[in-house]
């Protein structure tokens, strides 16, 4: 009796008014909750607060390159760069399908999630990393078959899509098609000469003469012939600057090589173990810095000292003249750690030396690979060119020492046992 | 009170929203039905097989799917017949009760245990063929799942894993047509799942495991391996290809990709895009 005077009323609901309920969130499911917004270039913060720019200053450097190099969905491609429009559209903007039914937004679908938008290595992935996504807007790139400050070549770059980075989580993108590949390649070099062009123009303040007043001038002769043609010619004449790769000698004796290898690992001229480590486990110091982000640990102790300065000096005798440049020089500081700390840098890290003994080569392991990384060491690292100072024979035995060391045990211990890489995993 | 019309409005619209859910129901086995019979048109069927032990794998499947669907099938048209019968609207005499039937209880609770047990047994030797039979042949290939690729380890010409001979490619596996062909099979990192749609083979990447999988695939073509556990952002495109092909194609295909692995010059352009396209379709 008393369960009836409670369900009764509940049980008036109508199943109409049920439908209804059940449909109202059931529309908002499928409709969505508005649209996205369009991306957009982030500017090089760190670039612009090292040199001190104004908001103002920023803002010309934001609309020359919006001018210049258009927008992530529709990017435009300087004459001067030699760039493919064509590919571009392929690469840029978002994950769509085109009229004929081709996917569109690669780089956005493929890369930008580590790589940014910006293809400043500071994708929403990127920091969760080790080691970091590369940063394009330096344009200095590591595993490359050009001498050690030129630009890797179209095939370079190809074959690092091909093959991803072994070691870091670069994938391999052998399983896309080769227009897809090269509308990649082509819009990675788009973002990185991009890049180095802001970073110009933000260095461009300093050398601006007076009549200039502090603005960019925005003539042709300056943004096209001495801003841009420079950074572009650099990709353009990559191939000019491929290493020379003498033939290894066809009547080698590996197991000779690999001992002169040996001799030269350890000697004072190629002085590998410096920083691979006494066996070569990468052991040998920790505490340097790749160039990515060595810029943003100098920074940071600009910052620092700055700070700690600025809490020393007295505002008590300064006059109106000094005490605004105090003001400012604070601002500055922290701009410049804001920078830092909100999402414009990520944390830096030092750089560990390879371990030589895992077998895992990131810039790829033919013996070709190993050659090119030996003779013009390491764009960006502190790995350094051997040109100059190993002779090229002597490269190939090291690089034959280099492979032999996954498979080398310690000395007489393991003289009678089968060489058998290590497990690791 | 058992009159009552808890709906209340008209008896009519009752009736008519009664008849509304009771063919609502009757969708679900009827939609479901449709759909398993359309499905190899709309391609969302099973992915053709290309191995040997495939057949019993989709064999087992079927009886399965025919078995549980009479079941299905009855009990939603036992449903259906239910609502509509027994409409509040309509059936307005007394409810009747029963104390239960052990009979029934016991018939009901025998007849699918029975069945299931039958099941069991029934697929034992395809699991045992699949799973535990395990060909006694040094491993073909290793294979390292890592996020968010599948590393390969073939071990070269002394038929060794772990010597300097070792070819080493990354989600491009190439397996000889119409031989055994054994995987050893590692994880890097976290848990992955090699999954060969096309050869009915699935099984996880254990971390710190190194667990052989076996097949023979019976037909040339490329196929599909997924990753089928959640690994982390990259799962859903963690995607490798599988090429199938004679024994004298895959030799070749070895020796072509170890003489690129120990390159000592660069390749010329053509040969090099060549390669690319070749390796790309």
């Amino acid at each position: 009796m008393n369960s009836q005077i409670v369900f009764r009323p509940l049980l008036r609901l109508h199943s109409s008014w049920a439908v209804l309920a059940c449909s109202i969130p059931l529309l908002m499911c499928v409709s969505g909750c508005g649209r996205t917004p369009a991306a957009w270039f982030r500017p090089n913060m760190v670039e612009a607060t090292k040199q001190r720019l104004s908001a103002d200053q920023e803002r010309q450097v934001s609309t020359v390159m919006l001018a210049m190099f258009g927008t992530p969905d529709a990017p435009l491609a300087p004459p001067e760069t030699g760039l493919d429009e064509a590919k571009l559209q392929l690469a840029a903007g978002p994950v769509r399908s085109d009229i004929v039914g081709r996917k569109n937004g690669l780089y956005r679908e493929h890369c930008a999630h580590c790589h940014g938008v910006t293809g400043d290595g500071l994708g929403p992935t990127a920091a969760f990393l080790n080691p970091y996504p590369r940063d394009y807007r330096p344009g200095v790139f590591k595993f490359k078959s050009t001498e050690r400050s030129d630009k890797p070549t179209h095939e370079d770059l190809v074959r690092i899509l091909h093959n991803g980075i072994p070691g870091s989580s670069m994938p391999s993108f052998a399983l896309l098609s080769p227009p897809k590949v090269e509308a990649l390649v082509e819009y990675v070099k788009y973002l990185s000469i991009r890049g180095e062009t802001e970073i110009a123009l933000m260095r461009a303040f300093f050398e601006l003469d007076d009549e200039a007043e502090g603005k960019l001038p925005e003539t042709r002769e300056f943004l096209v012939d001495e801003v841009l043609t420079p950074v572009a010619e650099k990709w353009k004449s990559a191939t000019d600057a491929l290493i020379a790769v003498p033939e290894m000698a066809s009547d080698l004796d590996l197991a000779a090589s690999i001992a002169k290898g040996r001799e030269l690992f350890y000697g004072d001229k190629a002085n590998c173990v410096k920083c691979h480590g006494p066996t070569a486990l990468g052991d040998g110091q920790a505490n340097d810095y790749d160039d990515w982000n060595k810029a943003i640990v100098e920074v940071s102790k600009e910052v620092k000292s700055g700070v700690e300065r600025a809490g020393e000096t007295s505002t008590a005798d300064m006059d109106s003249e000094a005490l605004a440049e105090h003001r400012n020089n604070l601002a500055w500081l922290d701009k410049f750690g804001r920078v830092l700390d909100g999402g414009d840098a990520l944390r830096p890290r030092t750089i560990q030396p390879r371990n030589l003994r895992h077998g895992v080569y990131r810039g790829g392991r033919r013996p070709l690979d190993l050659y090119y990384r030996i003779h013009a060491g390491i764009n960006g690292a502190p790995m350094p060119a051997a040109k100059g100072t190993v002779p090229p024979e002597e490269i190939w035995h090291i690089v034959n020492y280099v492979r032999s060391l996954p498979y080398e045990l310690d000395g007489e211990l393991g003289a009678d046992r089968p060489m058998v890489a290590k497990d690791r995993f | 009170m058992a009159n009552d019309n808890p709906s209340g409005g008209s008896s009519k619209r009752s009736r008519l929203l009664g008849i509304f859910w009771s063919l609502l129901f009757l969708a679900v086995p009827v939609l479901g039905v449709a759909v398993f019979i359309v499905a190899p048109w709309y391609d969302i069927w099973l992915p053709k097989d290309v191995s040997e032990h495939g057949k019993a794998i989709d064999g087992l499947f079927m009886f399965i799917l025919a078995l549980t669907g009479v079941v299905f099938i009855a009990t939603e048209v036992l449903l259906f017949w239910f609502l509509w019968k027994y409409d509040a609207a309509s059936a307005t005499g007394p409810a009747k009760y029963i104390h239960g039937s052990h009979a029934v209880e016991v018939i009901w609770t025998i007849i699918p245990a029975a069945t299931l047990l039958f099941l069991a047994i029934y697929q034992m030797n395809t699991w045992a063929d699949v799973k535990m039979r395990r060909p006694a042949m040094a491993a073909s290939v290793e294979v390292v799942g890592r996020q968010f690729e599948w590393r390969l380890r073939y071990p070269g010409r002394d038929g060794t894993l772990g010597t300097p001979d070792d070819l080493f490619l990354v989600n491009d596996l190439h397996v000889p047509a119409d031989e055994d062909f054994l995987v050893q099979l590692k994880s890097m990192d976290v848990l992955h799942s090699f999954f060969i749609p096309n050869l009915r083979i699935k099984q996880d990447a254990v971390p710190g495991m190194k667990i052989p999988v076996w097949f023979k695939a019976t037909e040339n073509g490329e196929y599909d391996i997924v990753c089928a556990e959640l690994c982390g952002w990259g799962h859903y495109k963690m995607k490798g290809r599988v090429t199938v092909e004679s024994r004298a194609d895959f030799e070749r295909w070895l020796e072509k990709m170890y003489a690129q692995q120990e390159a000592t010059q660069p390749e010329p352009l053509s040969a090099a895009a060549g390669a690319a396209v070749a390796l790309a379709q």
